[in-house]
């Protein structure tokens, strides 16, 4: 799979070359170079006699040097997880973004996007650096009026998800808002670049497709002032046992019947397991004064059928949630956020486990900007649920002194206790992160932060280790012509999504 | 009766003191003390009647009395140069005049222009300029006076060369320009010339080309403003361009592009293609009817991307259904790159935005129950289950570690967490972990198929799944 990629990128910086001495095209180049240093402390699975062990104050069995440990009944030996090794990781990600028009055909233009990548850290563990050159896309593209066709490697981004191909893809504009669209190509595997056939992807040495997918699709769409919606179908084909990998289709769409009002719904339905995906509705009202959304969505995870994970039936939640933007004075907002699930019945039997079947999230937060300069963000979440729970603190204060200069100071608690495991975790963050944009093509970024991070566990496995996190990012962008859009600045505002 | 030959040279006087324009000293010779010593106006200012001498005193008659013993000395020095002005006349020109229209009866003298009615004499100021107006016959205040009137006494900007920046800075600012709209739409009319000129007589003695460009990006483009003569002297009064009421409406953004469909000229007044290109990643074919920014325009409205009244602070969170049925609507201000931020596969870098700061730390209990898919961005076994096998975080054959030791018999209990949460089981465990027990052919033979289990349709879309378990025995009915 090496080899094709090189090329690919090989022919892109080609491209790229070639562009910068043709007069008359146009191009937009964006480079990015990210490095960042982390680490992490995981759990080495260890055992001993089972006439080794000693009782524990808690009443259990633990190692002689403290280590809860488990007997199963019958055997010589007990097993326990002690303290892994120090793993730290360097990635070192360079990303190449080009696009390039005007090579004599009206609606023709270029795009290559790649990377390359490498863990500089003594243990080479930082996910996505293997293979070390990645090609996201690298396509033609054709966009005339009524027919835009795209061929080459590309990603497909929709309700369905991010999947890759390889092949091409038309979309038709048939005039009155309509849209209909098709494609098909040679798949990767969900969310990567790389095919479902690499050994990358198979860290557990699992089952895994020796070839890759055929993937298809299409869509029709149709939009108009008041409203727009669009219905996807996918399928994607195991080549060599000619067998669906999936099936999908979906449905989106938004409602705007009034200013300011309006309604967003999709849903995903698996035509494999005959059951809905995810789906979600949600009605906004939107205003200066005040922004509020009430919802209800349903959440269930989605298996390839190469993959037997279906067939175990993991069971969708079920939510409603709200969230609401309060901007009572021109340089304030508040901010809340609140959402309440519950699991469909699982139809187990499992007297000797209890299971949570619902659980919340709670997020509350405000943002002041006493002048132009500063922004001052504070913000509290709380989750709970099956499986681990969370509570903790956010705050932030940027500084923008300059046009071209941001600096924000940042810091969070979080304690995170697990429900199925004797650890609970404390972190507090506190971080500074400057970005200087000496022009509006060059942007420059550094950020540092130090983790002071308590594992609380009743035994010896509840160790102390706190560690500094160093991150540096380089962004310059090249273009002809106006056709170029300046690096917007991030400032920290609001909860991250995700908690 | 005072007879007319001796109103002149008083009457000269006053103008001379009336040329001294707006840029006057506040520490100018106090005439009132004086007023005792010197009996006629012309002792000092002997130029305004005879032209062999200057306008002012020589220093030297100061200090006459101003030399130390009868009086304080005093250091001042007669100008240099003519004061900087933009009055249109010149002594001579108005010598003449006067003489052609004052009459032998005529009450003027000095304090005709330079003092304020019933002042005493020597009470006298810079020329009162409502004493002109009045003596003109123009029936309004200074600053409101018609536009024909002002090149009465004024010439235009351009041609008052002696005026400097600061002078024109100090410009007084007229009534009508403080009406509420002018800035928008009242000064456009006022600026129309009448007859042959094109533009106002009244603009053009304070203002030149250079300021209108400052808003006016389509100036080259208005007749109206290249009837004015270029300079960036009038660039010292500062204009705020400020967006018509139109645009604050929230809904604006989202109607922007029918309101400029309708008339693209409005737009060109203020906009250039820079504006359209700030946001729009495009080239709308709107923008090619608005001039492109470059020389002889001025900046124009300058437009910084910002957030639409749609794009709420949860947008990121919501904004995938929208995108969803109409992704050309995001592609207006949005390119691909954008997207990939977020929706990077696998992303090795820490890319800031969408997780917050020490996510790493907080991501089991955010993956137990998803509030989003983390496989929409992250490939499972790429990302989650490569990492856990690093930290040592996954079962390989052997499952009698007790990981999950809160739970003291969660292996054997494990089911309605694994029903709930399977995406966080298969970031550690492989399918053979599995199969071990939920296998038709060996093991335990625990059923695995739960709700909404659909065994004829599985087994039709692919049948090689339902093997994994069953071999070549697929069952009808699970």
């Amino acid at each position: 799979m090496k080899q094709p990629v090189h090329r690919a990128l090989l022919s892109g910086i080609a491209l790229a070359g070639f562009a910068s001495v043709a007069g008359a095209q146009g191009y937009q180049l964006r480079v990015e170079t990210r490095a960042q240093t982390a680490a992490y402390r995981g759990v080495r699975a260890d055992s001993v006699l089972a006439t080794e062990v000693r009782t524990a104050p808690t009443g259990g069995l633990q190692t002689t040097d403290g280590f809860f440990v488990r007997c199963p009944a019958g055997s010589a030996f007990c097993s326990f997880f002690r303290p892994g090794a120090y793993r730290k990781g360097g990635p070192l990600v360079s990303s190449v973004d080009l696009t390039m028009w005007g090579m004599g055909v009206r609606g023709l233009s270029l795009r290559v996007n790649g990377r390359a990548g490498v863990d500089l850290g003594e243990s080479d563990v930082w996910p996505g650096t293997d293979p070390a050159v990645q090609l996201l896309e690298a396509y033609a593209e054709h966009a005339i009026r009524r027919v835009t066709t795209r061929l080459g490697r590309q990603l497909l981004a929709n309700r369905l998800g991010i999947v890759g191909i390889d092949g091409g893809r038309a979309i038709a504009r048939a005039g009155a808002g309509l849209e209909v669209e098709a494609y098909v190509g040679l798949g990767m595997a969900r969310a990567t670049t790389l095919p479902v056939s690499s050994a990358v992807l198979n860290p557990l040495d699992d089952f895994q497709p020796r070839r890759r997918q055929l993937v298809a699709g299409g869509a029709i769409g149709w939009s108009d002032r008041r409203g727009d919606v669009r219905i996807d179908y996918q399928r994607e084909v195991d080549r060599q046992s000619r067998q669906f990998a999936s099936e999908r289709a979906a449905i989106s769409g938004e409602v705007r019947p009034l200013e300011r009002w309006s309604l967003a719904a999709g849903a995903e339905y698996d035509l494999a397991n005959t059951w809905f995906g995810n789906a979600d509705a949600a009605l906004r009202y939107v205003s200066p004064l005040l922004t509020a959304a009430v919802g209800a969505r349903q959440y269930r995870p989605h298996f390839d059928l190469w993959t037997i994970w279906g067939a175990f039936s993991p069971v969708p939640y079920h939510a409603v949630n709200a969230s609401i933007w309060l901007r009572p004075l021109k340089r304030l907002e508040l901010r809340g956020r609140w959402e309440q699930y519950a699991f469909s019945p699982t139809e187990t039997a499992t007297p000797l486990v209890q299971v949570d079947n619902d659980g919340w999230r709670f997020g509350a937060g405000a943002s002041f900007s006493p002048s132009d300069i500063w922004t001052i963000d504070v913000g509290y979440r709380e989750e709970y649920g099956p499986g681990a729970s969370s509570h903790g603190f956010e705050g932030s204060v940027s500084a923008v002194p300059t046009q071209s200069l941001t600096l924000t100071v940042y810091g969070s608690t979080l304690d995170r206790p697990l429900e199925f495991r004797f650890e609970e975790t404390g972190v507090k963050v506190l971080g500074l992160d400057a970005e200087w944009r000496p022009s509006p093509r060059v942007r420059l970024a550094f950020g540092g932060a130090h983790y002071a991070e308590d594992r609380r566990r009743p035994d010896a496995s509840g160790f102390d280790w706190n560690q500094t996190r160093l991150s540096a990012r380089v962004t310059l962008l090249f273009g002809s012509g106006a056709d170029h859009m300046p690096l917007p600045r991030a400032i920290r505002t609001r909860p991250g999504a995700g908690s | 009766m005072i007879r007319a030959r001796w109103l002149l040279p008083p009457l000269l006087a006053m103008l001379v003191l009336f040329q001294r324009g707006y840029a006057q000293s506040q520490d100018r010779f106090d005439h009132w003390q004086h007023r005792d010593l010197f009996p006629k106006c012309t002792s000092c200012h002997a130029g305004v009647e005879d032209q062999a001498e200057t306008l002012w005193p020589k220093a030297a008659a100061c200090a006459d009395c101003h030399d130390g013993v009868i009086q304080k000395t005093v250091s001042w020095r007669p100008p240099s140069a003519p004061p900087p002005t933009n009055l249109r006349f010149t002594h001579r020109d108005h010598i003449e005049a006067v003489r052609r229209t004052i009459h032998a009866d005529s009450l003027l003298d000095c304090r005709s222009c330079h003092a304020e009615p019933a002042a005493d004499r020597m009470q006298v100021r810079l020329a009162v300029a409502q004493n002109c107006l009045d003596c003109h016959g123009i029936r309004a205040p200074h600053l409101s006076a018609p536009d024909s009137t002002c090149s009465t006494c004024h010439v235009t900007l351009a041609q008052a060369v002696r005026l400097t920046r600061a002078d024109v800075a100090r410009f007084p600012v007229p009534e009508s320009h403080k009406a509420p709209g002018f800035e928008l739409k009242g000064h456009g009319r006022l600026a129309r010339g009448t007859g042959n000129s094109l533009v106002s007589a009244a603009c053009a003695t304070c203002h030149a080309r250079d300021f209108c460009s400052e808003c006016h990006v389509n100036a080259p483009e208005v007749a109206t403003i290249q009837a004015l003569a270029p300079d960036p002297r009038s660039l010292a009064i500062k204009a705020e361009l400020k967006a018509p009421s139109s645009h604050a409406d929230p809904g604006f953004l989202r109607r922007h592009g029918s309101a400029a469909r309708k008339s693209a000229v409005s737009c060109a007044t203020c906009h250039t293609q820079e504006s359209c290109l700030a946001c729009h990643v495009a080239q709308p074919t709107l923008a090619l009817a608005l001039p492109a920014a470059g020389p002889g325009r001025g900046k124009g409205a300058v437009i910084h991307r910002a957030r639409p009244a749609s794009h709420g602070d949860d947008f990121a969170e919501l904004h995938g259904p929208v995108a969803n049925a109409r992704p050309e609507t995001c592609s207006g201000c949005h390119v691909r790159p954008q997207c990939l931020d977020c929706h990077r596969p696998n992303a090795a870098d820490a890319t800031p935005g969408y997780h917050p700061a020490g996510f790493l730390s907080r991501h089991p209990a955010a993956a137990y129950t998803r509030e989003t898919s983390c496989s929409d961005c992250h490939n499972t076994g790429q990302f989650c289950a490569d990492c856990h096998v690093n930290a040592g975080l996954s079962a390989k054959g052997t499952l009698d570690a007790g990981y999950h030791d809160a739970k003291r018999s969660f292996l054997l209990g494990h089911g309605q967490a694994a029903r709930q949460n399977l995406e966080s089981c298969v970031a550690c465990h492989a399918e053979r972990d599995c199969l071990t027990c939920h296998s038709a052919l060996g093991g335990r033979r625990f059923n695995p198929h739960g709700p909404g289990f659909d065994p004829a349709t599985l087994r039709r879309k692919n049948s090689q799944m339902c093997t994994a378990c069953h071999g070549a025995l697929i069952p009808d009915s699970p």
